[in-house]
């Protein structure tokens, strides 16, 4: 962390609650199943968890500028139908030309959000709705299927026969994410965005420039999401990624980073994502209803928000 | 670094506030004209009246919704309420799950529960200062969840003839839910022009911190209106099961963003202080003329959602353009 302000000791326990939570998920889950630690199902978690970890890196910049973007798992269902409907015709294009539209359409949400000055959770509401019509109609609202997945097939291979090759594509993502962040002036621009717009806008820093790249590297990686449940499903859907929006957000804010903006990094977003993989995984094993999930996402949303929201920001909260 | 908080005062433009108030029936006379020509089968009295039928539990919800977005707040729970309170109803009166028949009052206890959902969002919202977009965005789960949970894999049919008959049976002309939504109109409005709880709701989004000065204990009253929202998203998820015939958890699927819409459309600013229940009531008429004129000149139903979207993004840019040059920081 580059600022040197001392920390009060709840906000050093709220620093390593993901990892805390993730030991004592993986301790619980071991007790109540003892193969719960063996190659095969870790593997699973991993193969679950890929998706996830790339969307809630993207959506992390976002909130780290303060903002919001609810429309990354309609981005990524949209995805999904355009990638299955151009794999016969580009081939191995498709996955690039899939992440680069998804970028765009990212980029168009942050140029409106910064442009037209709407709040981002608007605009990506708004998104939302439009990117889910669009993939609708696109679709025929019906599953696209994939005949011939050879292009896309990468990501089910196993690296050194172990690691499966999306797990290993997503911490890829995550690292490069963040060395980007660190050896440029990008992490001091998006923390300063975060911490107080208007004092880094007269600091100079290009905040208009700043949103509108998180925007885009969110929709990147719900355009890289969505490839990898192509590859995994062998189909694409208009609503096929819709389910991963409130994991998503739970991973952002289960991992730490504060949804007033400025505090959290990328890397607590990859160990929040793995919490609330582990916890859908875990629930069947500790024979608790999968309907309970759902409960389970609303309540550590509006707990962890509690927990890691910057008071000293929020004099009226609406 | 010290930790000195700086707010920018709070600036409104009062002018055109005439001309924004005329816009929205304006231009529901517009649009209900321009698809007249177009489509013989728009204009047709069968079609109106559909139109009216089918806009009743849009009309409730948003009466709800509206309270929060005068406050300045936002609630994104309507589909969850909806469907724990569509199932709850669909359990509590005469069904083929259990023996069960309430009838009114398997009504009232939904209704209340959507009431304590409402209250929930409100307590995380004054008392945890989680944002009312995440704390509602959660309390949606949580109802998906508590729905889903009732569902148990088995659809509850209802034979209740009278919860039924409300979405069938006709008086002058128009359904029984469309009577109801017109009362709970009546009773928004009422509650906003003549309680506290309605004057207050509207001088939270003007301007909180002048009210909370004043010595008015502001949060009760944040979590009052939540709640009230709530009732209305229970009674909202009673009249989808009388229409449905059957409890289901997606009963309040895609109301959230519909009722947003139609306040919004109707006036009613996000940022609060601005608008209310007769301005809403327009706004459920244009959206309901838009996607029901859509439909009928041939444009596909799946472009529903996408058109809503674009009304909202559009409504809320076209309401904050007379400050965007003041208002400098947007979240």
């Amino acid at each position: 962390m580059s600022t040197a302000v001392a920390m009060k000791p709840a906000q050093r326990l709220t620093g390593f609650m993901p990892l805390i939570a993730l030991a004592a998920l993986v301790a619980a889950l071991t007790i109540a199943d003892p193969d719960f630690l063996t190659q095969r199902s870790l593997i699973a978690v991993a193969r679950t968890a890929a998706p996830l970890i790339v969307l809630a890196a993207g959506a992390t910049l976002v909130v780290l500028c303060g903002g919001i973007d609810l429309s990354i798992a309609a981005l990524a269902s949209l995805s999904t139908v355009f990638l299955a409907l151009w794999l016969p015709n580009l081939g191995g294009l498709a996955t690039p030309a899939v992440i680069a539209v998804a970028a765009a359409i990212g980029a168009v949400q942050g140029v409106a959000h910064v442009l037209l000055r709407i709040p981002s959770f608007i605009v990506t509401l708004g998104g939302m709705a439009i990117l889910s019509a669009v993939a609708l109609v696109v679709s025929g609202a019906g599953t696209v299927r994939v005949v011939d997945d050879s292009p896309v097939h990468w990501l089910d291979l196993y690296l050194g026969g172990y690691v499966p090759m999306s797990a290993a594509t997503a911490l890829i993502v995550v690292a490069v994410i963040a060395v980007v962040l660190r050896v440029t002036p990008l992490r001091s621009w998006i923390s300063a965005t975060g911490y107080s717009e208007s004092a880094a806008r007269l600091a100079g820093t290009p905040v208009d420039l700043v949103k509108i790249g998180a925007f885009c590297v969110s929709g990147a990686c719900a355009g890289l999401a969505a490839v990898m449940l192509v590859s995994r499903q062998f189909s694409g859907g208009p609503t096929m990624a819709d389910n991963l929006l409130l994991p998503a957000v739970a991973a952002i804010v289960v991992g730490g980073t504060a949804i007033t903006g400025g505090h959290g990094s990328v890397w607590r977003s990859l160990a929040g994502a793995l919490v609330v993989t582990l916890l859908r995984v875990g629930l069947p094993i500790v024979g608790v209803p999968s309907a309970y999930e759902q409960i389970l996402y609303g309540a550590i949303i509006v707990v962890a928000v509690a927990l890691t929201l910057d008071r000293s920001k929020v004099s009226i909260v609406k | 670094m010290t930790s000195e908080v700086v707010t920018a005062p709070r600036r409104q433009s009062r002018r055109g506030a005439a001309f924004r108030d005329a816009g929205p029936p304006v231009a529901l006379i517009v649009i209900f004209a321009i698809f007249s020509a177009l489509s013989p089968q728009f204009r047709s009295t069968d079609n109106v009246q559909n139109i009216v039928d089918a806009a009743a539990v849009l009309a409730v919800v948003t009466c709800g919704i509206t309270f929060v977005l005068m406050m300045g707040s936002i609630d994104l729970s309507a589909a969850g309420v909806m469907g724990a309170c569509a199932l709850t109803v669909s359990l509590l009166v005469a069904n083929n799950r259990n023996d069960n028949g309430f009838g009114l009052l398997g009504i009232a206890v939904a209704v209340l529960l959507g009431c304590a959902f409402g209250a929930l969002s409100g307590l995380a919202l004054v008392l945890l200062k989680v944002p009312s977009f995440m704390a509602t965005l959660g309390m949606s789960a949580v109802g998906l969840g508590v729905a889903t949970l009732m569902f148990a894999g088995v659809q509850p049919n209802i034979t209740d003839t009278m919860v039924k008959g409300l979405a069938i049976e006709r008086f002058l002309g128009f359904s029984y839910l469309t009577w109801i939504a017109a009362v709970c109109v009546l009773l928004g409005w009422l509650i906003q022009r003549y309680t506290r709880l309605g004057r207050y709701a509207y001088a939270i989004g003007g301007a909180e911190e002048v009210l909370a000065l004043s010595g008015v204990k502001v949060k009760p009253y944040k979590v009052a209106v939540f709640a009230l929202a709530g009732a209305f998203y229970g009674l909202g998820g009673v009249m989808v099961t009388s229409q449905l015939g059957a409890g289901l958890v997606q009963a309040g699927d895609g109301y959230d963003f519909s009722a947003i819409t139609a306040a919004v459309v109707g006036g009613t600013l996000l940022t609060g202080g601005r608008g209310g229940i007769p301005h809403s009531a327009v706004g459920v008429l244009l959206v309901m003329v838009l996607t029901n004129g859509l439909v009928q000149v041939g444009v596909s139903p799946y472009w529903q959602g996408g058109v809503e979207g674009l009304i909202v993004v559009a409504a809320v840019a076209a309401a904050v353009i007379p400050q965007r040059r003041r208002n400098q920081v947007v979240k």
